[in-house]
């Protein structure tokens, strides 16, 4: 990438700072930089995933028949007690292994069959062969499932904040139960539910950290391959340990990425505020 | 409904079979000289080139994949990819889970590698920090022959093991001597080879899933034709200068 | 094998990986709340510099993943390794994960703590303090007397939920430092388990009940402590697992 540069800067700038600017822009780090992609999507689809869920979720319990309550009850309580790694590396799994299954019972002849006992998958047919895309929809799948309990926490909260004496006179004029839920109720339940909509979409952002657990090249990974020692020369540069600068610069992606998402919910609030009367709760 | 998962079904499977015509390849990526990540972010190496060149002779069109170590087999037992070429030793344990051509790399002995001056009595090691890199006939033998009286420490890849040996972290590494002889000699005199040699590996061998026969015969066939006419043994006098003992192959 | 034999077998084999992460977490919790006190303190505090650099450490440690900070902790101790700690004579103990885990999470507990203690801080009645400033008490008086009993209690059911998300970072330790021997934690037991015979469901729903079991049991007692803080506060809200609550 040095030689994008023209030839009067690259004098300029002397032989050290062209190499570590070379260094920097070497087809290595180009690809480490081009990973932002991967949780960039990881977050953004999974934000999605999420906020939908949280909505389901939040309107089922809030008025629905008994056992689908305590579904979704069951669904937004289970992410207090079981951590979102673990969740992680399991949803992916279990997807696979679900898809593999049914296929099996669809095309494994008995043949086939009888050569994988014991093992997984049960024939090689049935064999669901996984790269990036899938295990980047699935990771975003996993985010969703996850954070969309909290999500719906938080909308839950939300839902029941706004004032019910709104939702009276919403009835009274003759809404049906769904234009007083789309117009009136999820309209004026974002200004309570922000607060915590930034906080989850915080925690989202930091989970997006751990998709180098499925096997995905991604943001993190690669600052490992680049910053973990190298002693052979035909490998490229021979440099030793440089890991903590590269996982600094991780992090101050993070915190990049957090100072951003503060300023953008602090502009959505801000509209969704208006013409509002100002709420003392909204205020921590 | 069962229409609805018999048509998922066979779009799948069909997508599956044109993928079929591509064999991907994986490998670590963090094993100089075997492979490495060069610094145009591309897989290379020894492993890399061997590989090339047996889908030349097979005519088949291959890809490659990098993945780490600790899931290599398991990934390649999923169908990630078709084949390891990953300076992976021929053992009977891992025969077990997968198949193995013939070796296209002489048995390594695998040695110590510990600061220049530090003396250590390693033909049976005690009270030391030994370092290996987690998954491999290394870590497996140190697990074996010196747990009971050392500190063991794996480590996810090679590199990082070396990292803690020149932190001062570990007392020394055990490692094969190929790849351990372009590290003593990249650390500029501060790091030697030292201790026995140990006889732990039976060659490197390309890994593939147990069930893939005429895949694995293709490339033995390859590889017979390889090391008949030298160009394996050209390979390896590339990228493993120090190796003495050769040619390996050609008869 | 059954499969209820399967699950107690199972719950056999992770019974002592458990310990590991609970380890992890009662080690960092006390140093992490001890310490947030101070740093909420200082953020609080008129110094200048003193609430800049608490808010700044704050921000690191809140807006960055606690994954990456294990990880660059680690690289970044062992940059130390031949300058600092071993001349110093500690380097077997810096380096180790059972004690750089605990140290990590207390860095970061230190700072998700401080803010919910921060936050209880600007909520503590201004009257009251005033009050006790009027009667001549000295800072300490009114910080052991009026700030801190006021300050625990508005913070104790955000506590409770950041004790119990502490527990669950701590299966990202053993991802990210190296395993020594058969040192093994819940997640890299239930995962080395899955390598062999590919049992999904068995073996991390198995992990997964013991992070419930155990995240439920510190919602309890957590609830028990503050039950017994606000006895005597009118109209306090028992903090239970209520499942009646689930269903209404």
């Amino acid at each position: 990438m040095l030689d994008l540069l023209p030839q009067w800067l690259r004098d300029g700038i002397g032989d050290d700072v062209a190499f570590w600017i070379g260094y920097f822009t070497n087809g290595k780090h180009l690809l480490w930089y081009a990973s932002v992609q991967y949780t960039v999507t990881a977050a953004l689809l999974g934000g999605l995933i999420a906020l939908t869920l949280g909505l389901t979720a939040a309107a089922i319990r809030n008025s629905a028949p008994a056992p689908f309550r305590l579904l979704a009850s069951v669904y937004i309580n289970i992410v207090r007690g079981v951590p979102d790694v673990l969740f992680f590396l399991f949803f992916p799994l279990v997807f696979e292994q679900l898809v593999e299954w049914i296929w099996s019972a669809q095309i494994c002849t008995p043949e086939t069959l009888a050569l994988n006992t014991g093992q997984w998958p049960p024939c090689d047919a049935a064999n669901w062969r996984l790269s990036t895309p899938e295990y980047l929809l699935m990771a975003s799948v996993s985010l969703g499932i996850v954070y969309g309990a909290f999500t719906a926490n938080v909308i839950y909260g939300a839902l029941r904040a706004v004032p019910n004496g709104q939702l009276e006179a919403a009835r009274a004029y003759g809404m049906s139960r769904f234009q007083v839920l789309s117009r009136i109720h999820i309209r004026q339940m974002w200004v309570y539910a922000l607060p915590g909509l930034s906080n989850v979409w915080l925690l989202l952002i930091k989970a997006t950290s751990l998709l180098s657990l499925l096997q995905i090249v991604d943001f993190v990974t690669w600052a490992q391959r680049l910053g973990s020692a190298n002693y052979s020369k035909i490998a490229g540069l021979v440099h030793p340990d440089w890991r903590w600068q590269y996982y600094l610069v991780l992090l101050a992606f993070y915190i990049l990425v957090t100072w951003l998402s503060e300023r953008v919910f602090g502009a959505l609030t801000r509209r969704v505020r208006r013409g509002m009367p100002i709420v003392a709760e909204e205020a921590m | 409904m069962k229409q609805l998962i018999l048509a998922a079904a066979a779009l799948l499977a069909l997508t599956l079979s044109a993928e079929a015509q591509t064999v991907k390849l994986g490998s670590e990526g963090a094993y100089p000289p075997y492979n490495y990540v060069d610094e145009a972010g591309k897989l290379g190496g020894f492993d890399i080139d061997v590989g090339n060149e047996i889908c030349k002779r097979a005519s088949l069109t291959c890809e490659w994949v990098a993945n780490e170590w600790d899931t290599i087999i398991p990934n390649l037992i999923a169908g990630n990819y078709d084949a390891i070429l990953a300076g992976m030793s021929i053992t009977d344990e891992r025969k077990k889970t997968i198949a193995f051509t013939q070796d296209y790399f002489p048995p390594d002995p695998s040695t110590y590698i510990a600061p220049v001056g530090k003396n250590l009595s390693l033909d049976t090691p005690s009270g030391l920090r030994i370092g290996a890199q987690g998954g491999t006939i290394q870590a497996n033998w140190l697990e074996q022959n010196a747990k009971a009286n050392n500190t063991l420490l794996t480590y996810e890849t090679a590199d990082q093991a070396l990292a803690d040996l020149n932190a001062g972290n570990l007392d020394t590494i055990l490692a094969d001597k190929s790849y351990l002889a372009e590290a003593a000699t990249a650390s500029n005199g501060a790091l030697e080879l030292t201790g026995p040699e140990l006889a732990i590996g039976g060659g490197v061998g390309v890994g593939m899933r147990q069930t893939d026969t005429d895949l694995l015969k293709k490339f033995d066939d390859a590889l017979t034709a390889m090391k008949k006419d030298g160009t394996l043994d050209a390979l390896i006098t590339l990228y493993f200068p120090e190796r003495e003992g050769g040619p390996f192959y050609t008869e | 094998m059954s499969v209820l034999e399967a699950i107690v077998h199972e719950i056999e084999l992770l019974a002592m990986p458990a310990l590991f992460n609970i380890y992890f977490a009662a080690a960092a919790i006390p140093i992490g709340f001890l310490f947030a006190i101070f740093l909420a303190l200082g953020k609080a505090s008129p110094n200048k510099l003193l609430s800049r650099l608490s808010r700044g450490y704050i921000y690191f440690f809140r807006g960055s993943p606690f994954f990456i900070q294990l990880f660059m902790f680690y690289a970044l101790a062992l940059s130390f390794n031949i300058s600092v700690w071993k001349p110093l004579g500690i380097d077997w103990l810096v380096l180790h994960p059972l004690f750089l885990g605990p140290a990590i999470l207390a860095l970061n507990t230190t700072a998700y703590t401080a803010e919910i203690f921060y936050g209880a801080l600007t909520t503590v009645p201004r009257g009251e303090v005033e009050g006790a400033r009027a009667y001549g008490m000295s800072w300490g008086q009114r910080f052991r007397r009026i700030v801190w009993p006021h300050l625990i209690r508005i913070a104790w059911p955000a506590y409770t939920n950041e004790v119990v998300f502490l527990f669950h970072a701590t299966a990202l330790v053993y991802f990210t430092l190296p395993v020594i021997g058969d040192q093994k934690d819940l997640m890299n037991k239930a995962g080395e388990l899955f390598e062999r015979d590919y049992k999904v469901f068995l073996h991390y729903s198995v992990a997964a009940l013991y992070f419930l079991c155990i995240s439920l049991a510190v919602f309890f007692v957590f609830g028990l402590i503050y039950r017994r803080m606000m006895r005597h506060m009118p109209g306090a809200v028992p903090m239970r697992f209520n499942f009646q609550r689930m269903l209404r």
